[in-house]
């Protein structure tokens, strides 16, 4: 659970280096053939899950003849979203809810209607969103065991009477983020005592929360850690949440290049990718501290994918 | 909005002068840490390196310490320390992995500064202060420190520069300090927060150089001034 800590620092080094040359010149990739073209470059959000599922993207393409070039932990939307219009980067695994605010588009539960919208949105900017996996992972607002009886918490409703003595941790980003403090505040009327800012679910929130520096932490629904600490994920209960399913965000022109092939084989990963297979692989990252790279191996072993 | 606009949004905005996340609360968290490493490294580095310098031996470790002090990767420090004192039950938030880093940090270079100038006190003169009847002790407190004075403050102007800008690296572990503009800035893609944070680090660096270079000056004996 500790063990990714570096690897996200670096990602978010490389991320600084990646935007001080984001002005530089994209390379045409028109008229290249089929997995001989440029190399696809997979790159993936600053925590394990991205990792994990740009992995299986990655060493997927290369089982089947494709060139890729890795980019993970690259950084958090803020970083990853520009690099990929700027044709920096060429994948990397989204989620529909989350791009769909950055695409400022009209939130919606319902996993369709929410990809429909991201889709078109995405669409102007070059960049294509490929069928959506069935997989979701939401953002989490977590309490401890002992936070949630103390204050009778199960919903994100409960905090209301109390938010205003607690303490709540997430990422640096989080009060800009409408799915984070900002829509709180505006749909659930959130005030918290005060904001801490720490990483994106990562282990300092976690050492955070079993430490008690903060109350409510925000986490993945996916996150393993949440059940092997007996922690409590509150209930979304005024529905502040999108759907947030996990889809494959490409470059249309690599799209273009590479053609069917390309889709059908991504399409098949995100078909296959289940919120549950996701949850057991995460926790094997983050608690087990297990190498990104083989879970998304295995998985694609296990899957029938490579051999 | 224009880098200038988010410049002025965020000097305009309340909690920008008032409160934990107040440009004061971050600049006095950021120097009181600053301050309090290069003096524990100082604690520690001193008397070996005073006792060094004294028996005319080490400049070999000197030269060692400075290679591998410059070598090892303050974020590389930082990191390994968070994990170690969280799994040891210290906070998040709490500034300790970072005051670890920074004394890291800081302790090369008065380490060197110090070995170095107590040797470069010429023999003769030593030996001629020993020849006057001077004891150890006086030779030491008499001759041998106000000589090496310049180049020991030297030693900690470099490692006071270097921690006020290296701290700034603490906000990538939840600490406070004015890193916590630059990383939330990038974060959030603030343009102002960030320009300011980074802004506010480098005035402070100037000023420390600045401030360290005077009490430099004052304390080195006339006589062992570089020539103007």
């Amino acid at each position: 659970m500790r063990k990714p800590f570096r690897a996200r620092a670096v990602g978010a080094i490389l991320g600084l280096a990646l935007v001080a040359t984001a002005c530089g010149s994209g390379d045409g990739a028109e008229g290249g053939s089929p997995p001989e073209g440029d190399p696809i470059r997979v790159a993936s959000f600053n925590f394990n899950e991205s990792v994990i599922v740009a992995e299986i993207y990655a060493q997927g393409l290369e089982a089947n003849g494709y060139t890729v070039e890795r980019q993970l932990n690259l950084g958090n939307r803020e970083v990853v979203k520009p690099a990929l219009e700027a044709g920096e980067i060429d994948l990397v695994p989204e989620y529909t809810g989350s791009v769909g605010g950055f695409l400022e588009v009209e939130q919606s539960a319902d996993p369709d209607t929410m990809w429909e919208s991201a889709r078109a949105a995405f669409e102007e900017l070059g960049v294509t969103l490929l069928a959506f996996s069935p997989a979701q992972d939401k953002n989490a607002y977590v309490v401890t065991g002992e936070t949630a009886e103390e204050f009778g918490l199960t919903t994100v409703s409960d905090l209301q009477p109390v938010a205003g003595e607690l303490i709540f941790g997430g990422p640096p980003e989080c009060p800009e983020r409408p799915l984070c403090l900002q829509g709180l505040q505006e749909v659930y009327g959130l005030e918290f005592a005060e904001f801490v800012p720490l990483d994106a679910g990562g282990p300092i929130t976690v050492a955070a929360l079993e430490g008690g520096e903060i109350d409510v932490g925000l986490l993945f629904t996916t996150s393993g850690v949440i059940a092997a600490n007996s922690w409590v994920s509150l209930e979304d209960d005024m529905g502040l949440n999108p759907a947030e399913n996990i889809v494959p965000a490409i470059r249309t022109e690599v799209v273009d290049v590479y053609g069917d092939d390309l889709v059908t084989l991504l399409d098949s990963y995100s078909e296959a990718l289940t919120t549950e297979v996701l949850t057991e692989m995460n926790a094997r990252a983050d608690l087990d501290q297990e190498d990104p790279a083989l879970i998304a191996e295995e998985w694609l072993t296990d899957n029938g994918f490579i051999e | 909005m224009t880098t200038w606009e988010s410049i002025q949004e965020f000097l305009s905005e309340p909690s920008t002068w008032s409160g934990p996340d107040s440009i004061w609360a971050r600049l006095g968290e950021h120097i009181w840490v600053s301050v309090a490493a290069v003096i524990i490294a100082g604690l520690l580095v001193l008397p070996p390196a005073v006792w060094l310098g004294h028996i005319r031996r080490g400049s070999g470790i000197a030269t060692a310490v400075v290679n591998v002090g410059r070598a090892v990767p303050s974020f590389g420090i930082l990191a390994i320390a968070f994990l170690v004192l969280v799994q040891m039950g210290a906070g998040v938030g709490e500034p300790w992995a970072v005051l670890v880093a920074l004394i890291a940090l800081a302790a090369p270079p008065m380490f060197t500064n110090t070995v170095a100038g107590i040797q470069a006190v010429e023999a003769a003169t030593v030996e001629s202060a020993r020849g006057m009847g001077l004891t150890e002790r006086e030779v030491l407190t008499g001759v041998e420190l106000p000589l090496s004075m310049r180049l020991m403050m030297e030693g900690l102007r470099i490692a006071f520069v270097q921690v006020i800008a290296t701290a700034t690296l603490g906000a990538l572990v939840a600490w406070g300090g004015l890193g916590r503009y630059i990383v939330d800035g990038f974060a959030r893609q603030d343009m102002g927060r960030l320009i300011v944070g980074a802004v506010l680090v480098g005035l402070l660096a100037i000023a420390a150089e600045l401030g360290l270079s005077a009490l430099q000056r004052a304390t080195t004996p006339r006589g062992t001034r570089p020539a103007r």
